[in-house]
């Protein structure tokens, strides 16, 4: 039951890596950072979704941008979404 | 990591997949509301004709199957799939890999994974699925797939989860939610009698007869049409898109026979996993789960421990409550945040407390995931500040009854949470009713048929040791969804002459899960439109959103949704008639015809023709909104009360117990259809009388032992005792007809008023729900820490899965 109110932004990041098999310290680096936020869970491998206020998301996700790229990946993907602009439960 | 035909059989030869046609919308015709109205679904299902999801099938269709982690906490090291693949008859091996969309799902936070990538969380998890020719194969392949787990130490329960140096199972930490309310000035308050307890409720599964299943078809397009049976299907079909990587259109979902719900299929279980075998095969899939599969493949009642203290005056006004709840919410989300909500919001009971602090903590562990379950949230609570209140009146020296209704919540006060009681609120009302009802006669022991002595024929006395108990409770529960959620429903409603005579068809995507909706939309519309025949379309994502089936809500919601679509035809009638047979009398419908001022002026078939008239609504409740920080606000839409009155017979030497009757007393606002209204209260007692003697997942180190219903006791038959109901009909003036929803207040205080009766009986504390045998006979306070090693019933073929070896 969704009754709970919904987070007001949505980020998702995808950490883009070197490319090499075994070398996850720019995702270890993004998922520590993203943790650290409080608005954090993993939506994959290289994924993470922040949750939250639009200024506490959008000021987490610079955060963890920052220390993807510090960790040297090579880009990080971002999606964000408003919870109004969500295309969710309406009709087909 | 997949093989789209068996081995041998060239990919060209392979038939085109068939489609599936719409289900039938069968003609009813029903009573109007208010009157007794037979539930067209009821015979198919005693003849054992009702198509259920797990009856699907389509020619050509593959068999889906899930492999899960045996272990409550790892990291997965390593999967190899080949040699499942290479297995004939295998058409598809699919991995979190092959997630074309969003890796992870769920209601409220999208944090549990489709299938798992380098860690599970809790026993059960899906790590793979696969596709083949036959059941059999399919659980062959999964045998195939190597798996090399790390075990990690679990996190077994939320104290742990609690501290400091416990692991973290999610990027954020281990606390999911926390609710604070303060009320008035609880820091200060003092009082001239207090009493505290501690009480804890066990883990219940909604144990549903029909075992998660569904059909998944693709459209030939990269489309695909699931067929299924769940809560709510537009937040499935949401869910199901994303993962799918597929626009929501794209993924149309038709429900199929529902075999019961209570909150347990509000999350997805195999929507994604069969519609992305069906797409990667281009065939039909089905996927059902077996008996033991469907207990990890779906949330339980959250398991709570719960502090609680209450401060009265010596006459017995209560002055303050505290409370301290903690929740095991398992290993993901699910519907966890509202639970944790309600039951803050619930802690302190129907009645007037001056000064309230409660905090309710939801704590992620490695134990099952838990989410909806009947009256959740308010359950838990209920059990915790009934218990408290026949505390109260022990230490006041006062009658239980008396207590409560001192103490009485009525409309214009206000709740701890800030809201204002609405009108109606018949606490007192409900519960002198309960009271007045005539006690059972006391059975003689001697002579007594022993099949009606506690425990029945396995009880091994003559009864020496019975004694019987009577207990009482009053609970309540907020109806539909709260705290700011934009809760709507969609009716699409048509009305045409077919066969020579009108008949009316109403199309929603409300989910009928068992209590009785297809027959009350047929009711609303009959009513509404005076049209004796009626169809109710088969509930799809062609029409827009129902909401869930869950909060006791759809007869609310999507009632006010046909209610409102079908007077919207009947303006549009009315206009006709004044248009075409002017006049400006009172126009009603009746008996197929239109009506002025009683005398019919023209019939339907008439007055139609050929035209059909549609009409869509969307009806959406009055706004809710989120607590503040302080816990206050606005939060629910509605409020239903119930009361209960349990008399028991326990026998006090071997802890056996035999219910002899439960009273109850309810405020439905209105009565719609007498029978599904029995139904409902039965059917909410039994739940709540399963959770107050037997009804408990056992989980012992992130484990579940007793994942059949052979080991997981349900009440049946004969555990039921006689129920007699007193029902009060005080009208909710913004609800259609008046209704409230009636289907989650008989399972709340039904529980602490069968443990208030058992401790009449025995004088035990009884402070844990289950209540066990040991503890009515005062051997222990809590179930053994080591459960009883369950039968092996289920298990013998392919071992138990917490006892299988590693793949």
């Amino acid at each position: 039951m969704p009754a709970f109110e919904r987070a007001e932004l949505t980020a998702e990041l995808k950490v883009l890596t070197s490319g090499e098999d075994g070398l996850r310290g720019e995702i270890e680096a993004a998922k520590t950072a993203a943790g650290e936020t409080g608005l954090a869970h993993e939506a994959g491998p290289e994924t993470m979704v922040l949750a939250g206020g639009r200024r506490e998301v959008l000021d987490a996700a610079t955060r963890v941008v920052e220390a993807a790229l510090d960790a040297g990946a090579s880009g990080v993907e971002l999606k964000i979404e408003a919870q109004g602009d969500a295309p969710r439960f309406g009709p087909t | 990591m997949t093989s789209g035909v068996p081995i041998g059989v060239p990919a060209g030869a392979m038939p085109p997949a068939p489609t599936r046609e719409r289900p039938r919308s069968p003609v009813q015709r029903p009573g109007r509301v208010g009157e007794e109205s037979a539930r067209i679904d009821g015979v198919p299902k005693v003849r054992g004709e009702f198509e259920y999801s797990s009856d699907l099938w389509m020619d050509g269709m593959l068999h889906g199957a899930t492999l899960r982690s045996p272990h409550p906490h790892a990291n997965i090291r390593r999967m190899d799939t080949s040699e499942a693949e290479e297995m004939a008859g295998v058409h598809a091996v699919l991995t979190h890999e092959d997630v074309p969309g969003r890796k992870v799902y769920g209601m409220e936070i999208p944090d549990q994974p489709v299938l798992a990538w380098e860690r599970v969380r809790y026993q059960g998890e899906p790590v793979a699925v696969v596709a083949a020719d036959h059941p059999e194969t399919a659980r062959r392949a999964l045998e195939k797939i190597r798996v090399e787990y790390e075990v990690l130490d679990p996190v077994t329960s939320a104290e742990e989860a609690m501290r400091e140096d416990a692991p973290k199972l999610h990027l954020s930490g281990n606390v999911l939610r926390r609710v604070k309310v303060l009320h008035g000035q609880p820091a200060g308050a003092t009082a001239e009698v207090v009493v505290a307890g501690e009480y804890e409720v066990g883990m219940q599964d909604q144990a549903f007869l029909g075992p998660e299943s569904g059909l998944a078809v693709p459209d030939g397009r990269g489309g695909v049409d699931l067929h299924i049976s769940t809560q709510w299907l537009h937040i499935d079909r949401d869910q199901v898109a994303e993962s799918l990587g597929l626009a929501p259109d794209e993924v149309r979902l038709t429900l199929s026979g529902v075999g019961g719900a209570f909150g347990g299929r509000e999350d997805l279980s195999m929507q994604i996993h069969s519609c992305m075998l069906a797409l990667e095969t281009g065939r039909p899939v089905r996927m059902v789960y077996n008996r033991e599969e469907s207990f990890y493949g779906h949330v339980h009642r959250h398991p709570c421990k719960m502090r609680f203290e209450h401060g009265a005056t010596r006459d017995g006004k209560l002055v303050y409550v505290r409370a301290g709840l903690v929740f095991d919410g398992g290993a993901y989300a699910s519907s966890s945040n509202a639970v944790c909500l309600n039951a803050a919001t619930f802690a302190c009971g129907p009645y007037d407390v001056p000064h309230a602090q409660i905090e309710s903590h939801m704590l992620y562990t490695n134990n099952p995931p838990c989410g909806a379950m009947r009256g959740f949230g308010a359950v838990q609570a209920c059990f915790a500040h009934e218990s408290q209140m026949d505390r109260l009146a022990g230490a006041l020296g006062m009658d239980p009854i008396d207590l409560r209704l001192k103490n009485a919540i009525e409309p214009g006060m206000r709740f701890p949470f800030g809201q204002e009681v609405p009108h109606p609120a018949p606490v007192r009302e409900i519960l002198k009713k309960v009271k007045d009802v005539p006690m059972p006669e006391e059975q003689e022991l001697a002579g007594r048929d022993p099949r009606e002595l506690p425990g029945g024929v396995s009880n091994v006395t003559r009864g020496e040791g019975v004694k019987r108990g009577v207990g009482y409770a009053v609970g309540f529960k907020n109806i539909g969804f709260s705290a700011g959620f934009d809760d709507y429903s969609t009716a699409r409603v048509t009305l045409a002459v077919e066969g020579g005579e009108p008949l009316v068809r109403v199309h929603t995507a409300a989910a009928e899960v068992g209590q009785g909706l297809v027959t009350l939309q047929a009711q609303i519309a009959r009513t509404e439109l005076g049209v004796e025949r009626v169809a109710v379309e088969p509930a799809d994502t062609r029409v827009g959103s129902a909401g869930s089936t869950s909060a006791s809500r759809q007869s609310y919601v999507t009632g006010a949704a046909v209610e409102g679509a079908c007077a919207a035809i009947r303006e549009h009638l009315f206009e006709r008639v004044r248009e075409e047979l002017g006049g400006n009398g009172d126009l009603s419908l009746d008996g197929d015809e239109v009506l002025s001022e009683g005398r019919v002026i023209v019939s339907l078939v008439d007055l139609l023709g050929d035209e059909e008239i549609e009409e869509t609504l969307e009806y959406h409740h009055k706004e809710t909104h989120p607590l503040d920080e302080n816990g206050q606000g606005d939060a629910h839409l509605q409020f239903a009360f119930a009361a209960h009155r349990a008399v028991v017979e326990v026998d006090t030497e071997l802890g056996l117990v035999r219910v002899v009757e439960i009273a109850t007393a309810q405020d439905v606002g209105k009565i719609m259809n007498p029978q599904a209204l029995e139904g409902q209260i039965e059917g909410g007692i039994a739940q709540g009388l399963g959770l107050a003697l037997m009804e408990e997942i056992q989980v012992k180190s992130g484990k579940v032992q007793n994942a059949s219903f052979t080991d997981y006791l349900l009440p049946t038959i004969l555990d039921m005792p006689s129920v007699r109901m007193e029902i009060l009909e005080l009208a909710d003036p913004e609800a259609p007809y008046g209704l409230k929803g009636v289907g989650e207040p008989p399972t709340i205080s039904s529980t602490p008023a069968i443990v208030a009766a058992l401790r009449d009986a025995t004088g035990q504390p009884l402070t844990r729900i289950p209540v066990r045998p040991e503890q009515m006979v005062g051997i222990s306070s809590k179930p053994p820490e080591e459960p009883p090693h369950p039968g092996s019933a289920g298990y013998a073929e392919i071992g138990r899965l917490d006892e299988r070896p590693e793949h």
